[in-house]
Formats: structure tokens, sequence, C-alpha cells
């Protein structure tokens, strides 16, 4: 089946996004990716219309990874625009099992079909309509998660700036704490450790969904990350960056003491480009 | 106050003739019984103490509490004084009186003090008998409360020459007291943390490769500081040296409710590491002072320097004054009662040991002999109280407002000089109402660049959508996407929660418009539809009047 | 079953001149889309790119934060902006969880071009909100 392969298996953008694409190429150089199925688009589109064969073959498919499961869209056409499309994209977060994949894939269709997210296409040149391929993986349950970028977005500096906190990484994709922050250079000096105030950490729970869990009064201003995990972040970036290029926009989660790789993208031009 | 009055709504009657204002800068939240019964009268004999020292118009300070909130107010000046006052007054300028309290303060107050410090600390509580222990917390309460008025004894000291400094330089130049504090960068390293026994642990951390190591592990913070105190050499000295210094002083506040630098290890251990990573704080200045001077009008240059140099000089004081003072006996007030509160819990008469900083000191040692005292539950319901009560559940002042003050052109040239610096300094260290300094800006993380000004729209969520209208500016706790929709409409973004990584830093840098992230508080602080100035390259949102 | 369910389209007007056969194939088109009590719909002066009917709940229309009207089970919303390609005219909440069935503009705009009866309804409930002055 051409619509549907293990993600180490893709390398298609037209087919199956930028997203996926990635993932495939990091899992075949060898980063620490979680396992995973991509979806091309028109096979998205079949189950979000409610074709019945359609998702049933998606199920069977991808019962084997076990669940919670995490899904995401993965963009067909958006990487010749110079824009992130941060936050553009639905990421549905512990789907509990391959039969609730119906629900969520027809969700995310929409999302990439919705006002906002058309005009957005309209405003950095795309008027054609999109072509929505999902990632499906196995869920992490990580102690912390952030996003790194490889080169300062805010004055262009050469060194990584890192944003951590508890729990899943939407805590800090969606701003729902004041993360720690780390900025490290290049040979791995730490230039500067602030910690956040994270208040809340997102976890899944176990019949589907995620959920706003307090953090624990000493965690909140505790540091996530100490030096050993530091350089191995470093160590990351440097990777993404040898195999794809600099100026990574890189989604990262540490879990059962493993640091994962869950994107890694081009960061974007800074505001007012 | 019982339980039955703890379980009714709080009552809020002036606690005296006169007028009461809040102090929630230096008291944001409800305070312990022992603060409310030791501090008022050592606070108000050293306010009154520097009122007549600088021949002030105010009689001095009082502080009260009401429901455990502080109130506080101005006594007035007995009008026999006066003329006394303003005859100290000129003298205060003449001869640079406040050198003289400097001197006091490094030969006398302060040497005495860390002495005292040091005795009390050194005392085992643990090993104390039930007797000696009570013996032992009085000791300890009659050096705090020496120490809050040693504190305040030396306040007009810190603030007249640097008020002073920011009239003088303000009127030549037009720039703000914010832009001038700069200046005194460097003036106080006590401020930044430094001290000698700072710089010289960072000095033998840096030779040590033991300590190095210890001191990156990813080991229990407690732990670390165990093994570097006992690393062999300089480096386990200097360390020791510096934890008997800071250990045990509030990392924030006064009361004794608040942790001290040891019982929160990790802060402790990641201030270290920064210091010995980073250094103790470049304090080059030349550069901002060359310029500021070079705005001051010839003629008065000289007095710059005269003004500038009196400000760096005293400068310290504002810190030191606490943090040799009642910062430090605080901790060891706290120390001593935390002890008393294990002996307590482990008699089964208090829930836990934290319950003992609820008691006032004759209750405390009620409690120790075992001779009385309130019940368990007394204690552990005032817990709850102060931990649900701050001072923005209270009203923010009692009693009839107060007239205003005098015309400063009525009045000698030295009491209105006097009467300026106060308010300026007070205004700038400390951010009180008197100011001019406008208190109505907050800061967060610059995320995207641009400044704009619109109206502020408060939105909680999709259900608030609709109130957007093209041009204003979004504030709201964080964005997802959701949020989305919002953004051709907007003018600029401001959120309480988020970091520059974040969706919303994100998606302002993107379409261009000015964001801060990471405000905290905005949603709190800033009315809906007032008027706002979006600073995303100094990460500062001001609400303007 | 890929799109929507016949009856669902039978009972609104735009479609009511339709025969069997042009329903069916019209159903063909529509998704289903869900939405939660108190989400935004559509937001006044976004872009526009879809076209809804509501199967169940209902939703509030207000322009410049005034309320114009209540949409439930059977009425449209969402087409002005698909034919003129410019930004709503309105905002539209959830007020109870909705169940709706969509079209995009790839899949509206040939349906309207190629099907003249449809194109004819739309023109009277366009003309019909117009004398009403309530765009939406």
């Amino acid at each position: 089946m051409t619509e549907l392969r293990p993600l180490a298996e893709v390398s298609d953008t037209s087919v199956f996004g930028s997203k996926a694409v990635g993932l495939g190429h990091a899992l075949r150089d060898g980063l620490p990716v979680p396992p995973g199925f991509a979806l091309a688009g028109p096979l998205v589109e079949a189950v979000a219309a409610g074709d019945e064969a359609a998702v049933e073959r998606v199920a069977s498919a991808v019962r084997p990874l076990g669940g919670p499961l995490a899904v995401r869209s993965s963009a067909v056409d958006e990487d010749g625009a110079d824009a992130s499309f941060a936050g553009q994209h639905l990421t549905l977060l512990n789907v509990p099992s391959a039969d609730e994949l119906g629900k969520a894939l027809r969700e995310i269709w929409w999302s990439a079909n919705s006002d906002s997210a058309i005009s957005y296409r309209k405003r950095v040149g795309l008027f054609t309509r999109p072509s929505v391929a999902v990632v499906v993986q196995v869920l992490l349950d990580p102690e912390c998660a952030g996003v790194m970028f490889t080169r300062n977005p805010i004055n262009g500096a050469d060194e990584r700036m890192i944003e951590a906190s508890w729990g899943l990484g939407e805590a800090v994709v969606a701003g729902l704490v004041i993360p720690d922050s780390y900025c490290v250079a290049r040979d791995g000096q730490v230039r500067e450790r602030r910690a956040g105030l994270k208040r809340i950490a997102i976890r899944g729970l176990p019949g589907g969904g995620t959920v706003e869990d307090e953090v624990a009064p000493e965690l909140v201003e505790r540091l996530c990350l100490a030096g050993s995990r530091l350089d191995a972040l470093n160590e990351l970036a440097r990777r993404c960056e040898e195999a794809y290029g600099p100026d990574r926009d890189i989604e990262w989660a540490v879990a059962d003491d493993t640091l994962y790789l869950l994107q890694c993208r081009p960061m974007t031009k800074m505001g007012g480009a | 106050m019982t339980t039955a009055e703890a379980s009714a709504e709080p009552q809020f009657a002036p606690p005296g003739p006169g007028f009461w204002e809040q102090d929630p800068v230096h008291f944001p939240r409800a305070l312990t019984r022992y603060w409310t019964e030791v501090h008022p009268e050592p606070f108000a004999r050293g306010t009154a103490d520097f009122a007549s020292f600088y021949g002030m118009l105010i009689g001095g300070l009082a502080m009260a509490y009401v429901n455990g909130i502080a109130y506080k107010t101005v006594r007035q000046v007995p009008e026999e004084e006066l003329p006394q006052r303003f005859a100290r007054a000129e003298e205060v300028f003449a001869h640079k009186l406040w050198r003289e309290q400097l001197k006091a303060w490094d030969d006398t107050f302060k040497p005495a003090a860390i002495a005292k410090h040091r005795e009390l600390q050194a005392v085992d509580a643990e090993a104390l008998a039930d007797d000696e222990l009570v013996a032992y917390l009085g000791r300890c309460r009659d050096h705090h409360a020496a120490m809050i008025n040693q504190h305040m004894r030396h306040t007009a000291s810190a603030v007249v020459p640097t008020g002073d400094f920011l009239a003088h330089v303000g009127d030549w130049t037009g720039l703000p007291p914010s832009e001038l504090l700069g200046l005194m960068r460097g003036a106080s390293p006590v401020s930044a943390g430094a001290s000698e026994e700072l710089e010289r642990l960072i000095a033998a951390v840096r030779a040590d490769p033991r300590a190095q190591e210890l001191l990156v592990s990813d080991a229990d913070a407690a732990a670390t500081l165990r093994e570097l105190r006992a690393v062999d050499g300089e480096a386990g000295a200097a360390m020791t040296a510096y934890l008997e210094l800071v250990g045990n002083r509030l990392l924030d506040g006064f009361d004794i409710s608040e942790p001290s630098a040891l019982e929160l290890p990790d802060q402790l251990l990641q201030a270290i590491r920064t210091a010995v990573d980073t250094g103790v704080g470049d304090s080059s200045v030349e550069t901002p002072i060359a310029e500021v001077r070079s705005k001051v009008p010839e003629e008065h240059r000289e007095s710059f320097d005269e003004l500038l140099g009196e400000a760096r000089l005293l400068y310290r004081l504002r810190d030191e004054r606490g943090v040799y003072s009642d910062i430090w006996a605080s901790g060891i007030m706290r120390r001593a009662v935390l002890a008393a509160g294990r002996r307590v819990t482990s008699s089964g008469r208090i829930h836990a040991p934290e319950h003992l900083l609820e008691a006032g000191f004759d209750e405390m040692r009620a409690l120790v002999e075992g001779s009385g005292g309130p019940s368990a539950d007394e204690l552990a319901a005032r817990a709850e109280y102060r931990n649900s009560h701050t001072a923005k559940d209270a009203p923010a002042t009692l009693g009839s407002p107060p007239p205003p003050p005098p015309d400063p052109s009525t009045l000698p040239p030295a009491v209105a000089r006097l009467m300026r610096a106060t308010g300026l300094a007070l205004g700038a260290l400390f951010g009180s109402s008197e100011a001019e300094h406008d208190e109505d800006r907050l800061r967060g993380l610059a995320a995207s660049p641009g400044v704009y000004e619109g109206s502020a729209r408060l939105v909680s969520g999709p259900a608030d959508f609709d109130r957007i209208v093209q041009g204003e500016v979004l504030v709201t706790v964080s964005t997802s996407e959701a949020f989305n929709i919002l953004l051709p409409l907007l003018g600029g973004i401001v959120t309480d929660s988020g970091g520059l990584l974040s969706h919303s830093a994100i998606v302002a840098r993107e379409y261009g418009i000015p964001g801060v992230v990471g405000t905290r508080e905005a949603t709190e602080r800033i009315p809906d539809g007032a008027r706002v100035r979006v600073d995303g390259d100094a990460g500062e949102v001001t609400v303007l009047v | 079953m890929a799109g929507a369910p016949a009856e669902a389209l039978r009972r609104v007007p735009l479609f009511a001149d339709l025969d069997d056969d042009q329903l069916a194939q019209v159903a063909l088109l529509f998704k289903e889309r869900d939405f939660t009590a108190g989400e935004t719909v559509v937001k006044e002066g976004v872009d526009g790119a879809a076209f809804f009917l509501i199967e169940s709940g209902e939703a509030k229309v207000t322009v410049r934060g005034a309320e114009r009207a209540s949409l439930g089970p059977g009425d449209h919303f969402g087409e002005i902006a698909l034919i003129d390609e410019g930004v709503r005219s309105a905002t539209i909440a959830a007020m109870t969880d909705l169940v709706c069935y969509g079209l995009t503009l790839w899949e509206f705009r040939p349906l309207v071009i190629a099907n003249g009866e449809i194109g004819w309804k739309l023109v009277q409930s366009v003309a019909k909100k117009l004398r009403n002055a309530e765009l939406s």
C-alpha cells in the first residue's frame, strides 16, 4: 500500500509531507525518533469523509503500535513558503488506540481546512487546497520536554536556545508555562540557565486525551535539565544540523532516561520578514 | 484570632487614628502572629530615629497588622519640634550627615550584628533542654527585634543621597529615575549577591577539579552541597564560609514563615553554579556615567560628580541594612522555631513543625514548656489562613485620607530638598504610590520586536474572541492554535505564560507584531480596554493613563 | 459511508429541489465537522474557507458584538465568504455541542457552477438575507 508506510520508509514530501519525511530521514540516520506511520493526504481525506474501508485500513495497520498515540499533521507543500505555520497544525495527543483514529484524522483534516489555516496559506502565497498528510506515532510519557532552536531566534546569535518544562512538550509549545530557558554555545559552554515558573505539566490520561496537572511546589522553579542533558541536546542539535542544515527548530522529549527527537524542521525568518 | 473568627469573613477596621495604607511591595501576604507582635515597636522606634536624625517633617512611621495584613501610617511631628527639624535639615546637606551613619554602620553596627548572628546560629538547638530552648528562643527573638530596629534606623541614609541625585540630575537631563539608577551599578556588590566569601568561593572552585565535578552533578542538591563542604582544602573551606554567611538568610521577604537559603538547596546550588560560570556581575559603568554627564549642562557638572559620588557611596547600605540585619536574624529565629517545632510535634502537641511558626512568642514558650498554648488545630487553621490570604484580598487603605502634603515652595529650601529626595528615592527604589515612577509597567520576555500602542483586550478563551477588533492588543494567559483565527486582527500580543519559543512568541514574530510573553500577571494588572504600549524590544508593557 | 447522510441535506431548503441522485452526489462531498459548546465556528473579519450545514445543536450569530440571529438544525451559513472570496461578515459561535457538515471552497464552487438549481436557491437565500439586512 503506497498511502500508509512505516515512518522509516518515507521520503516523498509531496505525498507524505515534510514532517513525516523529516522524521523518516532522522530514523534512517539513527536519530532517536519514536516509531510510527505516515499517512498520505488522500488517505486522510478519505477517512475524514467517512469512507469505512479507509478507516479500517488505517486502524489495522496502526494497531501493532499499541497505544496511546500521538497524531500530527504533516504539511505537504509548506517548505517553499517562508513561514513556520506554528500552531497551524493540529496535534492530537493521547489518542488511546488505533480504533479512535478515524475521529482524530477528521479533526486534523478540518483544522488544516479551517478559516485561519486557509487564510494563513493565502498570506504566505499558497492558493491551492492543502493536502493533509499525517504522522501517527507512539506517545511518550516524558519526564520533561520542550523546544530547541539551534540559533537564537531573537538576535540571530550562534547559540542553541532551549526551553524546557515538565511532562509533554505541549506546555512549552503552547506557552502554558514560563519554561526554563538555557543558552548553550556550540562548544557546549552553558551561557545562561534560567529557571522558569512551571506550574503545569501536560500528561496523558488513561482513557485518552491529556490533562493539565499541577506541578509539585518544589519542582515549579527547579531546573528540568542538568549538565549532561544539555550536552545531549547540544549533540542532537549538531547531528540535526549536519543532516539537514543550519537553523533547526527541534522538538524533543526525555522519557525513560532517553532523549527523543520529536520534530526537526527549518527555523523561519524572524519577525518583520 | 480564634478559629471561630477565622471562619467568618474577616473585618477590617483602622488599627488606630489616621490614614493607613498597605505595603504590598514588602508585605504581599498575611504575616505570622509572631511577626505582628515583634515588628511594630522596633519599626516605629527605628523610623522615628531616622526622621529626627535627618530633620524630616514626619515623626516616623508606624506599622500595624489587621487580620495579619500589614498597614503603615505616617506619624506627625509635634509642632514644637519643627524649628529643630528645619535646622537639622539644613545640616543634612551642608555636612552630608549620611556619611556619619555609614561610618557608624561599617565600624559598629554591622560587625556587631554579624558577630551576634554567628554566635546565635552556632547553637545546636536540638541539643538544648526544654528550659534552655525557651531561653534560646528568647535570645533569638530579642536579637530579631534589635535587627528590625537596626534596619529601619539606616533607611534614610540609604535613600536620601540617591534621591537627591535623582532629583537634581533628573531636572538637568530629563532622564527618568529608572535610567539614572543604572549608574549605581557596581556600587552595591551585595545586591548582586556578592561578598568576599563568594569571591573566595568562586576562585576556590575554579581551581579545584573535584569541586567543579560536584558542582555540575545531577545528584540531589542538598547532598551535593554537603559533599562540597566536605571537599579537602580551600574549596571545602570556602564553601563552608560562604554557606555560613548566607545559609540562614531569608531568600525573599522578612517573616519567619519565609524559607532561608539552605532550605532551598536547588536554588542555592544554581546561584553558586551561575556565579562560578559567569563570575560576579560585570560592573563597568564608566561609559554610561560619561554619557549621562555629557547631557548635564556644563555649569552643573561638578555638582553632578559630587552627587553621584555620594549616591554610589551609600548605595550598598540599601541592601546591606537588610541582609546583615533582620533578613539574617529572621532566618535564625526561623531555624530556632523549627527546631522547637520538631520537639513539640513529636510530643504530639502540634501537627507539624512549621505550625509553630504560626504561634506568638508567649504561645511558643507555653507549647515548649507544656504549660498550655493554642491547640494543634488552631495553629493549623492559622497556617491555612495565611496561605489563602494575600494583600490583594484586603482593603488598600483604612481610615480617612490625610490632608495633602505641604506645598514645597512654602518650606525652607533644605526641607523641600529633603522631601523631594525622599519621595523620589522611595518611588524609584520601592515603587511606592507616592512615586512619580509609573507603577503600571509590566516586564516579561521580549519575544517580538517593535513598539505598539493600542487598546488591550483581555481574552480568556474562544468564547471571548468575538470582542477583539482590528488593531487591539491581545492580553491572555497563553495562546493556542485556536487563537490563530485572531492573528490578522492584532496589533500586539501580551501573555502571562510562555517562553520565547512558545506559540505566542513565534506567531508574534511571524506576523511582525510586538510581543511580550511570560509577564506572569498581565491578565491581572491590565484592565480590559485600557490603552497600553507594548515594547517588544525591551520586554515591557505599560498601561498608559 | 462517506459524506453526509442524504436526510441531513434533504431538509435544507438550499437543496430542496434536487432529485435523489443529485442529492446523493452532493452529499458525498460533505464531511462531518463537530464543534464543542462555546467554540467559535467562524470569526468576523477573517477569510472564509468553508460552508456549513447544521445537523444538530444551536449556534449564535453576532456582528460587531451585537447578537443578530440563532441558527439550528437545517440552517446553513458561511456561503457569502465563499461566493465573494471575502472575509467573514459575522461571528458564529456554538451555543451547544454542534454537529455540522461542511464543504470547503474547493468543493463548494464547482458544485454551484455545475448545478443551476443549487445556484438559484443560493441567490434566493442571499437576496432574502439582504432584505432582512442580515449579512451572514
